[in-house]
């Protein structure tokens, strides 16, 4: 008896020790590349240095009075919440309306899902160079049949007023079928007695929709929002491939600011794009609070 | 009754309909790519413009070479995004291992914090970490972009979830045959979830290889760009054709568009899987 706890006592010491070598190559890979930066963001935001990394110093919060005092800054600030708030209801409304069609478990449907899915597996980078031939005013695609059917086309992507609404629409495009996926398999999990119950009571398709399918996936749609506006606020690939943040910086969004101040334009000036990184953090971070504290009582009332 | 009926089929009818134009919405751009890179340099740029070329040719892609260094970019693409995954897959899964099966102090401390990581957006950690990098002497190398991607929050949350649903008793025939934990780990346990390595393994390919900015900040050089990378940036720079452009798109897209042809099932189940992040 008491030499099988000897025993035991042993074993677990001995397992204690493997379970940490286990977890050492991830704890040691967290700690150099994501505490420590995290931390360091907030620590470089205070001071003056550029990438010669010489004379550094503290400079309290002067780059954040800079930082509400630049155009650009306000100028990014404006587009990409411009671009959040048409990108994610155009995004996750798309797939919402076509989960009535397509959440069913037939050959058509999957198919569907899953062809509107091919545009998410592609890089931004390849669909960027896609669209913008296709949109191109004077050999586009797309610019010439528009024209061909009496639509007056216009640069859209060099064209001050439509660039952004362009790339939004692009955005959309590519990341719709990911969101459907998401939604349908949630739809898919709604019992069917509900339904047959709605049914019963001479529920049409729409009262179906608003009544049992809204409220059965909410959670699913609030994370859909949730995450889609957060990526939407970092958006950067979309404008980098296919205005460069113009035409006149219409197309520019904070991060793509962030990464021109920091690594693009001389003095590649790191205090003062950590100081922006830290902004674009804290908006993002009550965008986020707020979101799920709207939708999760909204989510409560439709329960009720 | 009779008008409901035909209320149902017209609304039927108006889903095929607008299901199908989206559908065609979605593949017409790509298919235009793919079709669009046989075509010769004088029809690329043709007036008005065809959707088939008039003229199939391979010379987009035999001479893209000339024009964009695609080979060397497709070989960092895959030495980045193929290194991240196959590292990336064991650190995740020994931690994931770890923080379902095995008792140690501080276990649910540290999982929490790690839970805490998978909230933390690039863009804030994007200045200190290219210091980091450069500091290490890693800049424009493999190294330094496999490295730092070596594990990750959600896959580790992810095996662990995987993990922790295994029956209990798996462990202990190993253990009375004297194996060691990591034998354990390797013989017994990580057969057990192939799905779930396939998923993950995926999730962290497709991400990686479409990286944009990542790539962009930690490489300086033509000769380390990947294809996403370089590409946009010989782009945004105009100073290449359209021929070899679309050919280079074309080349970049293929591995992930024949992946998920044969291994859909794993897209899906792995984004499933980050649906449950939450």
């Amino acid at each position: 008896m008491v030499k099988s706890i000897r025993k035991r006592k042993k074993y677990t010491a001995h397992n204690q020790k493997s379970a940490y070598l286990f977890i050492a190559p991830s704890m040691v890979i967290l700690s150099v590349f994501v505490f420590i930066p995290l931390i360091a963001s907030f620590v470089i935001s205070i001071t003056d240095m550029n990438i010669f990394m010489k004379d550094v110093h503290f400079t309290g919060i002067q780059n954040f009075i800079r930082l509400f005092s630049d155009d650009r800054v306000i100028n990014a600030t404006f587009n990409s919440l411009y671009f959040t708030l048409l990108e994610v209801p155009l995004q996750v409304g798309l797939a919402l309306l076509l989960t009535v069609s397509l959440a069913k478990n037939n050959r058509y449907c999957k198919l569907l899902r899953s062809v509107y899915y091919l545009p998410f597996v592609c890089s931004m980078t390849a669909i960027g160079i896609v669209w913008s031939m296709l949109l191109d005013p004077n050999m586009g695609l797309f610019a010439y049949w528009l024209k061909s059917v009496g639509v007056e086309t216009v640069s859209f992507l060099k064209d001050p007023q439509l660039a952004m609404p362009t790339v939004i629409a692009v955005t959309a495009w590519k990341g719709f079928g990911y969101t459907l996926t998401l939604l349908a398999a949630a739809v898919l999990n709604i019992s069917q007695s509900l339904y047959e119950a709605a049914q019963m009571d001479g529920a049409g398709s729409f009262q179906k929709f608003i009544h049992i399918t809204v409220p059965g996936i909410w959670p699913t749609i609030s994370f859909c929002i949730v995450t889609t506006t957060i990526g939407a606020m970092q958006m950067f690939d979309q404008a980098y491939v296919m205005t460069q943040g113009g035409p006149l910086n219409k197309t520019e969004t904070v991060v793509q600011y962030i990464y021109d101040r920091g690594f693009q334009t001389a003095p590649y000036d790191l205090g003062y794009a950590s100081a922006i990184s830290v902004y674009l953090f804290v908006i993002v971070a009550v965008m986020t609070f707020v979101l799920r504290k709207v939708i999760l009582n909204r989510g409560e009332d439709a329960d009720a | 009754m009779h008008k409901t009926r035909r209320k149902v089929r017209l609304g039927e009818a108006a889903g095929y309909i607008l299901t199908l134009l989206i559908a065609l919405t979605v593949i017409v751009p790509i298919l235009w790519l793919l079709v669009s890179s046989f075509k010769t340099d004088v029809g690329v740029i043709k007036f008005p413009p065809r959707f088939f070329p008039e003229e199939w040719t391979l010379h987009q892609y035999l001479y893209v070479g000339d024009s964009i260094p695609v080979f060397e970019m497709t070989k960092n693409t895959v030495i980045f995004a193929g290194g991240v995954t196959v590292i990336s897959l064991l650190f995740d899964s020994m931690a994931g291992y770890a923080f379902a099966r095995m008792h140690f102090k501080g276990s649910k401390l540290l999982f929490s914090i790690i839970l805490l990581t998978m909230m933390v957006p690039f863009q804030i950690i994007m200045t200190p970490l290219y210091i980091e990098v450069y500091k290490f002497n890693l800049l424009d190398t493999y190294l330094g972009l496999i490295l730092p991607r070596a594990t990750s929050a959600f896959g580790i949350y992810m095996m662990s979830s995987f993990f922790a649903g295994l029956p209990k008793s798996l462990e202990e025939s190993g253990r009375i045959d004297g194996m060691s934990e990591f034998r354990i780990f390797r013989s017994i346990m990580l057969p057990l979830c192939k799905p779930a390595l396939v998923s993950l393994g995926i999730y962290h390919f497709m991400n990686n290889w479409n990286d944009l900015l990542y790539p962009l900040m930690l490489t300086s050089s033509q000769s380390k760009r990947t294809l996403s990378a370089g590409l946009a940036v010989l782009v945004g720079n105009k100073v290449i054709k359209y021929g070899p452009t679309l050919a280079a798109a074309m080349i970049s897209l293929t591995p992930l568009l024949l992946l998920y042809i044969f291994c859909q099932k794993y897209f899906i189940e792995g984004i499933a899987a980050s649906g449950m992040k939450e």
